[in-house]
């Protein structure tokens, strides 16, 4: 047994030869048809998406500008200083259709981690805790092209069933998300597939700015992975914990911000193309 | 369904690092900068952290070796009882 454990990421993606190297490596029988990387295969899940419950950059654009907004009021956040007009995205350019530039993730120089204890040992130390009261994991796929799910459900929807019925709550008691945003899509399809709203219905439940400062669920607070950094889903699980022990500065969730203060955040990660899904509920003391 | 581990345990420390375009640097330095802010934020000596758990990870720059959390732990000066790496 562990008293004292370290989560650690570090890359300099940014700065170094990494991604390509990535890009070389992960090429699979998909290059000869010019499949290449991560956004061909979240492309090819949002494409699918856009026929079946007719979603479509409309409902991205205002994740991308949601975020963007949380990331103008986190001064490390890698585009603090550049804010986003519906013109800005519908102006960029696309990486693989229907993903445009904004709908992509960052790439950064950095690293993040976090210590985790049990909550008796807690209580001795500096800051106040966040607290692990759900966890789910689960993992539907090894292939996005093989899979029967690719417009939903994820794994986004057995990982947050667990997570919920662990901690005892329901949707209703989150209070703000984390939610890992590789694309503005991921962002749509975990919020749906968790429950915040049925298929299709995400453009409407985004509408008047839900998710941004002053909304009624804010998410991915500090700007996420397309607008403040990108360290896997140390990121979101990161600012969840912040935001818990109220430490954002001018992106605190509460009366700084016009939203709740957080009792409870929900948090996510996934991994492949939708093919793994973690969930962890994190609450005050 | 209940489950034991429901608020059995707590995250008590974020460790950051200059971020965005930080060039001359490699992963692992970023690994040890991270680490160490987080644990100097939980108010712990790096000796009392005893289980380690690296992050999924993208594959290394040409120039680089692969990190593992044994190299990470080294140069961290730690010797923790249980190591992961995680995948995916």
């Amino acid at each position: 047994m562990c008293r004292y454990v370290l989560i650690s990421y570090g890359h300099n993606a940014l700065s170094s030869d990494s991604m390509k190297q990535m890009l070389i490596d992960l090429a699979g029988d998909g290059a000869v048809y010019g499949h290449f990387g991560a956004t061909g295969g979240y492309a090819l899940a949002a494409r699918r998406a856009m026929h079946e419950f007719g979603t479509g950059p409309e409902t991205w654009k205002q994740i991308a500008m949601g975020q963007r907004k949380w990331a103008n009021l986190n001064p490390d956040a890698m585009m603090h200083d550049k804010p986003m007009t519906e013109e800005d995205y519908d102006n960029a350019r696309w990486i693989v259709e229907p993903l445009r530039l904004p709908d992509n993730c960052l790439i950064t120089d950095g690293g993040r981690a976090i210590i985790v204890t049990s909550l008796e040992r807690a209580r001795d130390l500096k800051q106040p805790p966040a607290v692990i009261m759900g966890m789910g994991q689960h993992n539907p796929s090894t292939d996005v092209a093989q899979s029967d799910w690719m417009a939903g459900p994820t794994g986004a929807r057995k990982s947050g069933e667990i997570a919920f019925a662990m901690a005892g709550i329901t949707l209703d008691d989150v209070d703000a998300c984390q939610i890992y945003d590789c694309f503005t899509f991921t962002v749509e399809i975990t919020l749906q597939d968790y429950g915040f709203f049925q298929p299709g219905e995400g453009h409407d439940w985004l509408r008047g700015g839900t998710i941004e400062p002053g909304g009624r669920m804010p998410v991915n607070t500090s700007g996420g992975l397309l607008s403040e950094a990108y360290f896997m889903g140390l990121t979101p699980l990161a600012e969840g914990a912040m935001q818990i022990m109220g430490r954002c500065g001018k992106r605190q969730l509460g009366p700084e911000t016009r939203t709740k203060s957080p009792e409870i955040i929900l948090c996510s990660d996934n991994g492949g193309i939708l093919q793994s899904h973690s969930s962890t509920l994190l609450r005050r003391l | 369904m209940t489950s034991p581990l429901k608020d059995k345990y707590a995250i008590v420390g974020v460790g950051y690092t200059p971020q965005g375009r930080v060039p001359g640097r490699t992963s692992l330095s970023f690994h040890l900068e991270a680490s160490t802010q987080a644990i100097q934020d939980a108010g712990l000596d790096k000796n009392e952290v005893d289980g380690f758990i690296c992050y999924r990870h993208f594959p290394p720059a040409s120039d680089e070796n692969d990190l593992t959390p044994n190299a990470i732990a080294q140069h961290l000066g730690i010797s923790p009882i249980y190591m992961s790496q995680d995948a995916n």
